[in-house]
């Protein structure tokens, strides 16, 4: 059997309801169906002898240059690609495209219309950005102390090992500090708990300022808050916790400074999260049972 | 493992040649280190060679992929940094094609030290128009457009993604070369990049550059014109611009003997 409609003009075998182009290997257009008259409002005469480029959007042809036509060079065919065509009226019409190459370099293009599909992916990609931005701000929430805006206890135990690790890998040590708010209790029962919020959130906002970009700065919990310093030794510490002390006087409840005890461990990487807080608050009970407003560090026994 | 270990199979750093003088190249969106493989032979006996993949990029660590912080070109520029740092480096002479050329400015101001002179090759400092004072040559819906056919072509388009050379004056033999490795990547990964590159306005950091600038800008290159060529030359305290009679926006690799030689007369 031959294929009997070659050479009929009835049925015509021109006229499928899909765009039928050829290029030759300057990628100039040699054929193009009625499609592109009918569906496209192209005239013959505007599309024969000029680079197949007219047809496509800027952002289209950046894309044939960069993946249709290197995949079409390599592999002789490409097959369902979107891309963005010009119509006649310079109306924008999505596409899917198909097309082969031939040995003389001469290209087969055929195009669908792709509005309906378009449209779907659209959704797809808005309903995407929503799940994206939505498990950010999910993320945010579950991370963050919602008073201090500090990292919670949680995120403190997924980020700490990390860091712990990191200590272990470089060789250098790193600093915990446990710091308690004295005598928080009283201010609360004195003054509300608005106002002992906002001694947590002035706390929390110096902690955050004075920290570098790679301390760990978290809420552990009530009046406590956790700093966990990299790349920090013993005196560097020190000089750290002195300063702490200094900065939390600048918060006052009633003309009277707030006043801080802090517990300092410190490990060359080869402690566990849950040691070190063990340690630091150890520490901590000493400098509170030594009159509180001081800095302690752990000591092994 | 000590931070320059590190940084160097983060970025898969290699160091070839040898020579008085150092060069960093640094490549452009939609490839990798490879795309320089044309240019290699002439530079090697006379310099020390250094190549890398930005991370998310060829043959990098994508572990080290950081959404935020390769969401603009100054996360890219830090990488630049952490090699000079990594390796130590100092009077660096700096090529970058497209644009790694703006990210290798904002390391240059960054840290002056570290480097020497900058070659720009095919660089454009903003891709939008804002008309009527500049034409970057694409106006906000092309680009837009841009972003979402990635999104459309999901898979497929960053499996094959191949150097934007862009001209189609070239010799399919010659497309059909450069095109040889393509650089299967991430989508995300690669779309953040092109994000990153062709949303970009970095026109007002050109007059706090440090260094003096060679560019060599493409006669015929449609991601980046010669008035934008001219545009950065004037802009540029110390800058030098030499036009390629050329196709195209990888003038390294359709054209590396032109810029080779441009590229040697300018740092001997």
């Amino acid at each position: 059997m031959t294929n009997q409609a070659i050479g009929f003009s009835n049925p015509k075998p021109d006229e499928f309801q899909s765009g039928a182009l050829i290029t030759n290997e300057n990628r100039e257009i040699v054929y193009a169906n009625t499609y592109f008259s009918d569906e496209l409002n192209w005239t013959l005469k505007k599309l024969l002898g000029q680079s197949s480029d007219v047809l496509f959007t800027i952002s289209s042809k950046i894309f044939c240059e960069s993946y249709l036509m290197p995949l079409l060079i390599h592999e002789k065919k490409c097959e369902e690609m979107q891309l963005t065509l010009f119509d006649g009226n310079g109306k924008r019409v999505p596409v899917i495209v198909s097309a082969k190459m031939d040995e003389k370099s001469c290209i087969y293009w055929s195009f669908f219309n792709a509005s309906k599909r378009d449209k779907l992916y659209e959704e797809l990609i808005d309903a995407r950005k929503e799940l994206e931005a939505q498990a950010k701000t999910l993320k945010l929430m579950a991370s963050t102390d919602e008073l201090t805006g500090l990292m919670n206890r949680r995120e403190l135990n997924l980020r700490a090992p990390e860091v712990i690790n990191q200590a272990k890998r470089y060789t250098h040590n790193i600093a915990l500090l446990m710091i308690d708010i004295d005598h928080f209790k009283k201010i609360n029962d004195a003054h509300g708990h608005l106002e002992g919020d906002r001694v947590l959130k002035a706390l929390g906002q110096k902690l955050l300022k004075f920290g570098r970009q790679t301390d760990l700065i978290a809420r552990f919990g009530g009046e406590e808050f956790i700093m966990l310093l990299p790349d920090t030794n013993t005196s560097n510490a020190k000089i750290f916790a002195r300063r702490l002390h200094q900065l939390t006087s600048g918060i006052e409840v009633n003309h009277a400074p707030v006043t801080v005890s802090i517990g300092i461990t410190m490990t060359d990487g080869s402690h566990s999260l849950d040691d070190l807080t063990n340690q630091a608050d150890g520490a901590l009970y000493e400098a509170k049972k030594n009159g509180r407003n001081k800095t302690e560090f752990y000591k092994e026994t | 493992m000590p931070f320059a270990d590190k940084i160097i199979k983060r970025n898969n750093v290699t160091i070839l040649g040898s020579g008085q003088k150092t060069l960093l190249l640094a490549h452009g969106f939609g490839c990798d280190q490879n795309m320089w493989r044309f240019m290699l032979p002439a530079l090697t006996p006379y310099y020390k060679v250094l190549l890398f993949d930005y991370v998310g990029s060829g043959k990098s660590d994508i572990s080290h992929y950081d959404q935020a912080r390769y969401s603009s070109l100054e996360g890219y520029a830090q990488d630049i940094l952490d090699i000079c740092e990594a390796l130590d480096l100092q009077d660096v002479i700096f090529v970058g094609n497209s644009v790694s050329s703006m990210t290798g400015l904002i390391a240059s101001i960054q840290k002056p030290k570290v480097f020497h002179k900058l070659i720009m090759i095919c660089p454009s400092p903003c891709f939008l128009n804002f008309k009527p004072e500049y034409i970057g040559g694409f106006e906000k819906v092309d680009l837009e457009e841009l972003i979402d056919l990635m999104d459309k072509n999901y898979i497929g388009w960053a499996n094959y993604l191949a150097p934007l050379v862009i001209g189609s004056d070239n010799s399919e033999k010659l497309v059909g070369e450069l095109s040889g490795s393509f650089c299967s990547t991430d989508p995300i990964v690669a779309k953040a990049f092109a994000k990153a590159t062709f949303f970009s306005d970095y026109r007002h950091l050109l007059k706090d550059a440090k260094h003096p600038v060679k560019i060599f800008q493409s006669s015929h290159d449609a991601l980046a014109s010669t008035d934008v060529g001219s545009y950065m030359a004037q802009q540029l305290p110390k800058a030098e611009l030499q036009i390629v009679e050329a196709e195209g926006h990888c003038l390294h690799m359709t054209h590396p003997d032109i810029i080779n030689k441009g590229l040697r007369d300018y740092i001997d």
